[in-house]
């Protein structure tokens, strides 16, 4: 296997699409609001000519590159570039007061590079083993696939679960706009040809995480101007490498768990892990006052989610974060569906993901060095120029996709509709759910029945089927048990 | 009138839309037992179902902070709507003017709605960015970008 990893490094332009898609990464996840998903959006469109491969490890990364991004920002100017970097601030800008920014962001892109190739491992080891059972799913397992990743609202709708079905419910009906999947009749398209092909994910995406974002940033003030001089990365020395060994773990498992988890994502990561390394650290008296483990653990974990985010978005073809679901709608405009089938059907583009993650932690090191300037000279920019510029980028970049202003339109819509959204507190990625497992789960639904001449005990009489039902009722009555014993302690 | 009400309303009226919508789907020959309105038809029940259950919960639920927000609310939505709106005359006027005096044109106004100024400079980066982009789409990447009518001029 490793040979023909080796090989495709050099027979497919992997390194090239690695290195732009960790320095395009680097500059979105420096950007103050700018988080990896929205990085990952705005990068989507450029992606829809370039073939499969290359395609996908530029916006896989990305993800790598915004991980490490967000902390320039929070070291230097105590402004989190991304929500996952937030536990970075503490120590890291900590440290920059004591006048040893230069190490911090030595440390963070160390740790970062550790927690990467770790999550890679993981990545690797647990993927190919989920979707071994490909070639046994029948339309009535796929269409229980779709119910349990739909069961997942439940577990991202934290603050609550009436709203989070709600989107999810949404994003189901926005799936069904276009042509029906098994009659060929037009539903929802008012006589308007550009919806006959339904509403690509990709608009909802770009729309939800990219043009809504702008909206709320255009309300906000701008951020602090970084001196240039201030900014010298030093990598850790071998006496560090083992202080830094211990909370890097901690970082490397609490980001593994946390990645497959539903909803866990970086941020969750990188906030339990900086807590487990200061429980476990010789000297938890420096923590909080420029602790180098402060800084190691929460960057291992949330670039080792980078990598573990993908394992049930891969094997399953369910997105567990929102950049994810954003790489998710990179394989759809390609034409691949994540899940079991992609190992057997395309394994040449997973083994060249896996290549170009690998390719992406090592460029993150290279190029995280060199880009520091670059990062400063970004974020020193004035915000309204950056603004502007971002909203050409993105309505550019949706023309691109088919050439069509009504797309152009339709990711506007999308992007009003995701500021009312926040708004309202109501969470994007249930919706993108729907979206992307409506058309899944209705299609393989109604096949099923047909197939078993509409008997519904179908479902239960599939061995994979009835399994996955059964996860998926688990992990809806879980979800409830937790949002009820939420409500009990808030109202106690 | 607390936020939770509104959306459960506004909601239940989507709901309603959506579910007269689906009715109208015409009948086919080929359907099968679900048909084309089957899941349709229950994504308007459920989303309705839900849409009351949240605004049961906004009657007895207490929202302190909304009032202090939606002086806010109000100014942030103006802005909103001035950013749609530029987006929205960008749409109408690049089929026109073509993608370049568009995409500079946009960059600008934004610019200045973002608190910028206009003048020299402001006008020297907005037409500097928008050849960067046909640059890169067109010629680099070979994505055709709206033309508008120069090319009948030629």
């Amino acid at each position: 296997m490793f040979s023909t990893l080796f090989e495709l490094l050099f027979t497919t332009p992997i390194v090239p699409a690695a290195f732009g898609g960790v320095a395009w990464g680097i500059l979105g996840g420096a950007l103050p609001g700018i988080s990896p998903s929205i990085t990952m959006a705005l990068l989507l469109p450029f992606t829809y000519g370039m073939d499969p491969t290359p395609a996908l490890v530029m916006l896989a990364s990305t993800y790598v590159g915004a991980e490490y991004g967000g902390s320039i920002p929070a070291i230097l100017i105590r402004t989190p570039g991304t929500n996952a970097a937030a536990a970075t601030v503490v120590d890291g800008y900590a440290m920059k007061l004591q006048g040893k920014a230069g190490e911090a962001l030595g440390i963070s892109l160390y740790s970062g590079f550790i927690g990467g190739l770790f999550g890679l491992i993981v990545l690797v080891l647990l993927t190919e083993r989920l979707s071994s059972v490909a070639l046994a799913f029948t339309p009535a397992a796929y269409a229980a696939l779709g119910v349990l990743g739909l069961s997942i609202i439940a577990s991202l709708s934290r603050e609550s679960l009436v709203k989070g079905l709600m989107a999810g419910v949404l994003g189901l009906m926005i799936s069904t706009i276009g042509t029906d999947p098994v009659t060929g009749l037009n539903r929802f398209t008012f006589d308007s040809p550009e919806l006959l092909s339904g509403i690509p994910p990709i608009l909802v995406m770009v729309g939800l995480y990219a043009i809504s974002e702008l909206f709320v940033q255009s309300g906000e003030p701008g951020w602090e101007h970084v001196p240039r001089e201030k900014a010298r990365i030093k990598f850790p020395n071998p006496a560090m490498w083992k202080r830094l060994a211990i909370p890097q773990l901690i970082g490397s498992v609490i980001g593994t768990i946390e990645g497959v988890m539903p909803g866990g994502g970086g941020t969750v990561s990188s906030f339990l892990a900086y807590n487990e390394a200061r429980r476990w650290s010789k000297h938890k008296e420096e923590f909080g006052h420029g602790s180098p483990e402060g800084v190691a653990a929460p960057e291992a974990a949330n670039n080792t989610v980078a990598c573990t985010a993908l394992i049930p978005m891969l094997s399953l073809g369910i997105p567990s974060s929102n950049s994810s679901a954003v790489l998710l709608g990179g394989f759809l405009i390609h034409g691949l569906v994540p899940g079991p089938l992609l190992f057997v059907q395309h394994s040449e583009v997973i083994n060249g993901l896996y290549t170009g993650l690998f390719t992406a932690n090592v460029a993150m090191v290279i190029v995280g060095y060199l880009m520091m300037t670059p990062c400063l000279w970004l974020v020193s920019r004035p915000k309204p120029f950056l603004m502007a510029f971002i909203y050409a980028l993105v309505a550019s970049g949706v023309y691109a996709i088919e050439n069509s202003l009504f797309h152009v339109g339709v990711a506007l819509g999308f992007g009003v509709l995701g500021y009312a959204m926040r708004y309202f507190k109501m969470p994007f990625l249930p919706m993108v759910l729907g979206v992307v497992l409506g058309f899944m789960v209705e299609s393989n639904y109604r096949r099923a029945l047909v197939l078993s001449g509409g008997d519904r005990m179908t479902f239960l009489q599939d061995r994979i089927s009835a399994g996955l039902l059964i996860v998926a009722v688990i992990f809806l009555t879980g979800s409830l048990v937790r949002h009820a014993m939420d409500h009990r302690h808030a109202r106690s | 009138m607390n936020r939770d009400f509104a959306l459960g309303s506004l909601m239940l009226m989507v709901a309603g839309s959506y579910y007269a919508a689906a009715t109208l789907i015409p009948e086919s020959q080929l359907a099968d037992a679900v048909g084309p309105q089957g899941l349709p038809r229950s994504y308007a029940v459920v989303l309705a179902l839900l849409s009351l259950v949240l605004i049961g919960q906004s009657r007895w639920r207490v929202h302190k902070d909304e009032d202090t927000e939606s002086s806010h609310s109000s100014r942030a939505l103006w802005r909103v709507g001035g950013m749609l709106l530029i987006g929205v005359l960008y749409i109408v006027a690049a089929p026109w003017i073509g993608y370049i005096p568009a995409l500079a044109a946009l960059i600008m106004v934004t610019t200045y709605y973002q608190g910028g100024l206009i003048n020299r400079r402001v006008a020297l980066v907005s037409v500097s960015g928008a050849v960067f982009f046909w640059l890169l789409f067109v010629v680099l990447l070979g994505i055709p970008q709206p033309a508008g009518f120069w090319p009948s001029l030629f």
